[in-house]
């Protein structure tokens, strides 16, 4: 497996099993909503994107440590026509959903529900683009 | 609607990497700047490679591209 597909499912599975809870939280209303400033909506998310980074260090660390040199070399063409791919469908998501958050949800909502949108918007994209390039890593293995 | 040419690209680097005393897939890789990984999605069919890199390819076995690259109509088995 080349070590950018790794990457990408590193990656993948940091906010599936970070944001994946977090929304789920968010959405059940198990976390109530207060005005802004809701400490315990900061703490969520602080937490939430702590425990990111954490699973995102820890990885690249071991997949740095048990990956030969020789197969961390520079993107070439393969790679930088995969990461094309998966950016250009990831700027599609996030282009709608901030049209969506921005342009219509302030005339709709207010606070919170606009800022998880908006942070929702960001993280499904995320997903598309680390989707999309291990979905191309696999098609063409 | 005009109807596009149906086709697709086939190619013989395998066959060409026995004739170059079985050039393993990593070593070609070295030689234009590629992975092992996308030499053998290129070498199965899976990704076709841009143009420069086909020419770079014959260039190491020393023979013209439609050595290398076909372009063909109809699966071959």
């Amino acid at each position: 497996m080349p070590y950018r597909e790794k990457v990408a499912w590193l990656s993948l599975a940091a906010i599936l099993v970070t944001y994946g809870p977090y929304f789920t939280l968010i959405a059940t209303g198990i976390v109530p909503t207060r005005p802004f400033p809701d400490f315990r909506q900061l703490a969520l998310f602080g937490a939430t994107t702590f425990v990111q980074l954490v699973i995102l260090g820890t990885g690249r660390l071991i997949l740095a440590v048990s990956t030969p040199r020789e197969d961390r070399t520079p993107p070439d063409e393969r790679d930088l026509a995969i990461s094309r791919l998966s950016t250009v469908s990831a700027y599609n998501l996030l282009i709608g959903g901030m049209i969506l958050v921005g342009v219509i949800m302030p005339f709709t909502s207010r606070g919170w529900d606009i800022v998880h949108a908006a942070l929702f918007t960001i993280i499904a994209s995320e997903v598309i683009r680390f989707g999309v390039t291990v979905f191309s890593y696999r098609r063409q293995a | 609607m005009t109807k596009l040419v149906e086709g697709f690209i086939s190619n013989r680097i395998r066959a060409h990497r026995f004739l170059n005393g079985e050039m393993s897939q990593a070593e070609l890789g070295q030689r234009i700047g590629l992975t092992r990984q996308t030499i053998a999605a290129i070498e199965a069919g899976k990704y076709s490679p841009t143009l420069e890199t086909a020419f770079r390819i014959a260039q190491v076995f020393n023979v013209p591209l439609s050595e290398v690259f076909r372009w063909d109509t109809k699966p071959t088995t």
